[in-house]
């Protein structure tokens, strides 16, 4: 710049200055307004959108697609055209020409004037760049894929109840539904191997969170047992494998108390004297305590899942005989209560006691018998009305 | 009573030459577009006071580190506003900063004789941009360790020193307990050092030169 443009430039300034406002008051109460503003809109997005929560790292989970903030999302969108043999030119070379190019922007335009119209081609360059970056990140936001939900559990309660779910779909088969193991019979590779309790005050006083975890994530390969965790090429990830533990010590560490709601949300509720049992409040509880281990798919359960209201009824290679609604001579009910099913042409068992290792409480045997007696009914409303029935008659 | 307090304490203070050279100036009229700045400095304030509350039960290890943020959202009271004001003040500052720097360029405010200026305020946008990326790993969870894994890995794709950088931004050939160590001390101690330095620069040569002016038309 020539130093009589600068000359005129202060006197401009100055000139402008003394038309203009005192920056106390009048500056400072616009900024005070306008930061006020931003922080009444902060506590709005903490208090009405707050934080997503998010799944624990897990190093062992792959699957996971990574974005970055909103912020560097274009430069990970503009990365994606630059092929990869020459891709540190979009890594390196063009961002750091971008960051010196901005640093030395006074430099770089010499342009003495100030005024937009005066300097088109600025303005233009900038605004093209500017409508890049909204454009990459935009582009970024539609087809980043999305990312698959995983159930986190954030409360000591949550964890209990996703834990148990896992424990009854991993472990009841060969430990049972309390841990108390004993000999292992329908599953194939493990018939009759006798396993220690894990439930007990022995182990639970001796291992550690984090041993329990490591004896779930890798198994006890040597032993038979399988790995669960992601890393050893079972299914758990890591906040999955932590939930389970959190169920087993809660369950069964008599140091630790069970938190009510807890316990209220996965027990299985008592009938009373002629009250009709439900699948919503009862069956599908004990099921997935006691049956859903082995009567998921993938298993050797004559295609039997238990899952669902409707596996329960429809599936499995004796759907026909297995729930037949008032008849205590169906399979399940036979099943349950220690006895096997013959065929009726070769006389050859076709199915053994359920659970196999060890029959279920009585109580449990007498929801199910109450259960089928009163035609199955699927939620909670229907069984309440039959309940009345059955009471007027 | 207050009078003399007020004498005494200017006497030795200079509080009436503070209020004369930085309050009580005459500056040019000027629209909404230039509250951003001041704006941009407050986010960075709250940003701060935010950030040291969170320090108090914040653990930067990987085993601790999410559950001590469950227990900020869940166990401490007002845990979740504190922390929600931090993340998504960050998002704003980003925008507010980004747009201030929009202005500066519209009006071609960065123009003599504010070169400089414009020079520590590109330095603070980095420094804001490095405090995101930092602050984004710390929560431990899924999204912070991929968007560092793959952000590392950016950068060590950097011809010849690129393995380096990766192993010092790292420490070590993966993401560890090392990085999150890293990462935690540059977002509370070494980027802040460096932004709060800047920022009286900054401040010091706003006052200095004056805010600048809406350019008419001839200029």
């Amino acid at each position: 710049m020539k130093e009589e443009q600068k000359q005129e430039y202060k006197r401009k300034y100055e000139q402008a200055k003394q038309d203009g406002v005192k920056f106390w008051p009048d500056i400072i109460y616009k900024d005070l307004l306008m930061s006020f503003g931003l922080f009444i809109l902060l506590v709005g997005l903490a208090t009405f959108l707050g934080v997503t929560p998010q799944p624990k790292a897990d190093p062992s989970d792959t699957s996971y697609i990574p974005r970055p903030e909103w912020y560097f999302l274009f430069l990970f969108e503009f990365l994606k055209f630059i092929p990869g043999k020459i891709e540190w030119v979009g890594t390196f070379l063009i961002p750091v020409l971008a960051v010196l190019a901005l640093f030395a922007l006074p430099f770089l335009d010499k342009n003495p004037l100030r005024y937009w119209k005066n300097r088109l081609a600025g303005i233009s360059i900038m605004g093209v760049i500017v409508l890049g970056m909204v454009g990459l990140t935009i582009r970024s936001v539609i087809t980043t894929p999305k990312q698959e939900e995983v159930p986190i559990a954030d409360t000591i309660q949550e964890q209990i109840i996703l834990g148990q779910e896992f424990y009854s779909v991993y472990c009841v088969e060969c430990h049972g539904p309390d841990g108390e193991g004993g000999e292992i019979a329908g599953v194939e590779g493990l018939e009759g191997v006798v396993l220690k309790s894990i439930s007990s005050r022995d182990e639970m006083y001796t291992r550690s969170d984090e041993t329990l975890e490591a004896i779930v994530a890798y198994g006890q390969q040597d032993l038979g047992m399988p790995p669960n965790g992601l890393a050893y090429g079972g299914e758990l990830k890591k906040a999955e494998l932590e939930a389970l533990v959190t169920f087993m010590r809660y369950t069964w560490d008599d140091r630790v108390d069970i938190p009510e709601d807890a316990a209220a949300a996965r027990a299985i509720p008592e009938i009373k004297e002629g009250e009709v049992p439900s699948y919503e409040v009862h069956i599908s509880r004990i099921a997935q305590r006691y049956c859903i281990s082995c009567h998921r798919p993938g298993k050797e359960n004559n295609e039997y899942l238990m899952g669902t209201y409707q596996e329960i009824l429809t599936t499995g290679d004796n759907a026909d005989n297995n729930m037949i609604a008032g008849n205590l001579d169906s399979y399940l009910i036979q099943c349950i209560t220690g006895e096997s099913i013959f065929d009726p042409e070769t006389g050859e068992e076709i199915i053994q006691q359920m659970p196999p290792t060890k029959l279920m409480r009585e109580q449990y045997i007498k929801i199910f018998e109450a259960w089928v007696l009163n035609g199955m009914p699927e939620t909670a409303v229907e069984a309440e009305l039959l309940t009345s029935e059955g009471q007027t008659e | 009573m207050t009078q003399s307090i007020f004498s005494w304490l200017d006497e030795r203070l200079g509080l009436t030459a503070i209020y004369n050279t930085v309050l009580d100036r005459k500056v040019p009229k000027v629209n909404w577009w230039f509250t951003l700045g001041s704006a941009s400095l407050f986010l960075g304030l709250l940003q701060g006071i935010t950030g040291m509350l969170l320090s108090v039960y914040y653990v930067p290890t990987p085993d601790h580190a999410y559950d001590s943020i469950t227990f900020i959202m869940n166990g401490v009271q007002f845990g979740w506003l504190i922390r929600g004001l931090h993340h998504w003040g960050a998002s704003l500052l980003i925008l507010t900063a980004f747009i201030h720097l929009l202005r500066v360029f519209f009006y071609g405010a960065y123009k003599y004789p504010r070169e400089f200026t414009w020079f520590t305020g590109v330095i603070l946008l980095f420094g804001a941009l490095g405090m995101g990326f930092t602050g984004y790993l710390l929560p431990w969870n899924q999204r912070s360790y991929w968007a560092t894994t793959v952000g590392t890995e950016i950068a060590g794709t950097v011809p010849v020193v690129g393995d380096f950088i990766l192993r010092v931004l790292r420490g070590g050939t993966d993401l560890s307990a090392v990085t999150l160590s890293r990462f935690f001390s540059l977002h509370i101690w070494i980027f802040p050092a460096v932004i709060i330095a800047t920022v009286i620069t900054h401040l010091y040569l706003v006052i200095r030169l004056g805010i600048s002016n809406i350019p008419d038309k001839d200029s």
